[in-house]
């Protein structure tokens, strides 16, 4: 797969576009249903990509207003809140896709859930 | 430059003073187990005194409306903001034959009144964000028809600070004001309307809802169950205890909220900013008085069933405040709601980070709300008469004793 086939992100994080796919989501129930069904191997991977690369991404982020017209951008802030709602599982919780020794998080209802990005 | 007012030196309390104050006896658990206490709590406490339903952001024109319904209360109310601009709250009760007015899907359900008008689905009453009857279908064959006496069932409604209040007594015996008393001041003056963008949760618990306000009442349990979100939160500090009537507070002091290295990064963004960076001279001036770099959050509890924590930003990455409020819907079942309060993104770098942190408070309360089920089953099984309370726990014991003069009838 090159490149070109993967959604678009803006200039100078190309590298990142291939993540989009897997990991973009507009909502915040998109990204928990995600976070769910991941693997401690998804969490790492995800990590050691996006890990180094996002202080640059939200230095670009800064000058996209909070809700982005260009889809590159908007690709690009959906990749900071997956990571944001991934990094943790990764850092703290041993890669579990669950908080460990938690309620369910399944029974927890965020009125947000479902409001775009 | 903000002054400490002098007035407010009465409500603070040392360790011992506190001992002294509020005993250190255990406490007993019949109030949460008994459901005869809780049918007494329902008359005596969440039908007489003031409760908060909503913010004055959250319906920010005229005609916007909040439905809530409030099973402790046996009712559903709609709050409303009239064409004057002021927010009324109402029995959402359709004075023909009892049909709800505004329909509801789940505990908390917002619209718009169009021309300021909400109209039952049964019959098609009209009703005005003024409560009045203003116009009923066939109106003839009723034969005769009072419509000045026919408005909604108003409820009494007051604001502080931009949260809403209400009060099911027709008569209430205290204002709100006089209700929140030294609280109001100690609170007053921070700018709550600013912080519009809100992360709501809401989960039911199979517990009592003293036992879902007891957990988050202290700051005990931080080193413990919060080892897997919090693991740098050191050095805490639960104090600047405060006794206010019916209500009380305290303050958490710490640091290293932002252990883990993705919160470092997001927290670094957040904290450079002009809007979202720690503002500690934003607190009220008797909040953290000596200005301490590592104040965190306050932490009060307003009787009877609502916590602001309020921060200014400095403790989790760019918060400026969070509630909880637990709403018994039964004997042991209790409906929590968690809101997260931040300042507006105003690029989409801060909003990926206000997400991130909302992520990071989220997991803590799975944390939190872990414990609740189990403690409830432990109370139930009759295992144990009473809890054990330390000094850090003094909230909770307030709070019992506060609910028993209320149950009692030494508070009215």
């Amino acid at each position: 797969m090159t490149m070109n086939e993967h959604p678009a992100m803006p200039a100078g994080f190309e590298d990142l576009a291939p993540l989009v796919t897997r990991w973009a989501r507009g909502t915040e129930n998109e990204r928990n249903a995600l976070r769910l069904a991941a693997s401690a191997a998804d969490f790492a991977a995800f990590c050691q990509a996006m890990g180094p690369r996002l202080p640059a991404l939200l230095a670009y982020l800064t000058d996209v207003p909070p809700t982005p017209t260009e889809p590159a951008d908007r690709n690009a802030l959906m990749l900071a809140c997956a990571y944001g709602e991934a990094a943790p599982h990764h850092e703290l919780y041993g890669g579990s896709a669950e908080v460990p020794f938690s309620f369910d998080a399944r029974r927890f209802v965020p009125d947000h859930g479902g409001d775009s990005l | 430059m903000q002054q400490t007012v002098p007035a407010l030196d009465h409500i603070r309390r040392t360790i011992p003073q506190i001992r002294q104050e509020l005993g250190i006896s255990p406490v007993s658990v019949r109030p949460i187990r008994d459901p005869a206490i809780y049918a007494l709590e329902k008359e005596r406490i969440f039908k007489k005194v003031w409760l908060k339903v909503a913010t004055a952001w959250e319906l920010p024109n005229p005609g916007d409306y909040k439905v809530k319904e409030l099973p402790v209360a046996d009712t559903s109310i709609l709050v409303v903001r009239g064409k004057d601009g002021r927010i009324r709250a109402y029995h959402n009760v359709c004075t023909h034959r009892g049909n709800k007015v505004v329909p509801n899907a789940g505990f908390e359900t917002f619209g718009r009144a169009r021309a300021n008008v909400v109209t039952c689905r049964f019959h098609g009453w009209v009703f005005g964000t003024d409560g009045a009857l203003k116009s009923v279908p066939m109106e003839d064959g009723f034969g005769q028809l009072d419509k000045a006496c026919l408005g909604l069932r108003a409820i009494a409604c007051d604001e502080w600070e931009g949260f809403v209040f209400i009060n099911f007594d027709p008569q209430p015996a205290q204002s709100l004001a006089e209700y929140l008393g030294d609280f109001g001041r100690l609170f007053g003056g921070y700018p709550y309307h600013e912080s519009t963008t809100a992360f709501r949760y809401s989960t039911v618990l199979k517990c009592n809802w003293k036992v879902a306000l007891y957990a988050f009442s202290e700051g005990y349990h931080v080193p413990t169950i919060h080892a897997g979100s919090l693991p740098g939160f050191r050095g805490i500090e639960h104090t600047d205890f405060k006794l206010m009537g019916p209500h009380a507070s305290s303050t958490i002091y710490g640091a290293g909220m932002d252990a883990a290295p993705s919160t470092q990064t997001f927290a670094g963004l957040l904290h450079g900013s002009g809007t979202h960076a720690p503002r500690p001279d934003l607190l009220p001036p008797d909040i953290n008085p000596q200005r301490r770099a590592d104040f965190q959050f306050e932490i009060p509890n307003i009787f009877p069933n609502l916590l602001i924590h309020l921060a200014s930003g400095c403790g989790y990455p760019g918060m400026s405040f969070f509630t909880h409020q637990f709403w018994p819907l039964e004997h042991g079942t209790t409906l929590w709601e968690g809101i997260n309060y931040f300042r507006p993104a105003t690029n989409a770098a801060e909003r990926a980070a206000q997400m991130h942190v909302n992520a990071l408070h989220r997991n803590a309360w799975l944390e939190d709300t872990a414990t609740m089920e189990d403690t409830f089953t432990g109370i139930m099984s009759g295992a144990i008469d009473e809890m054990q309370l330390m000094d850090q726990e003094f909230l909770i014991r307030h709070a019992a004793l506060t609910l028993d003069d209320y149950l009692t009838g030494t508070k009215q």
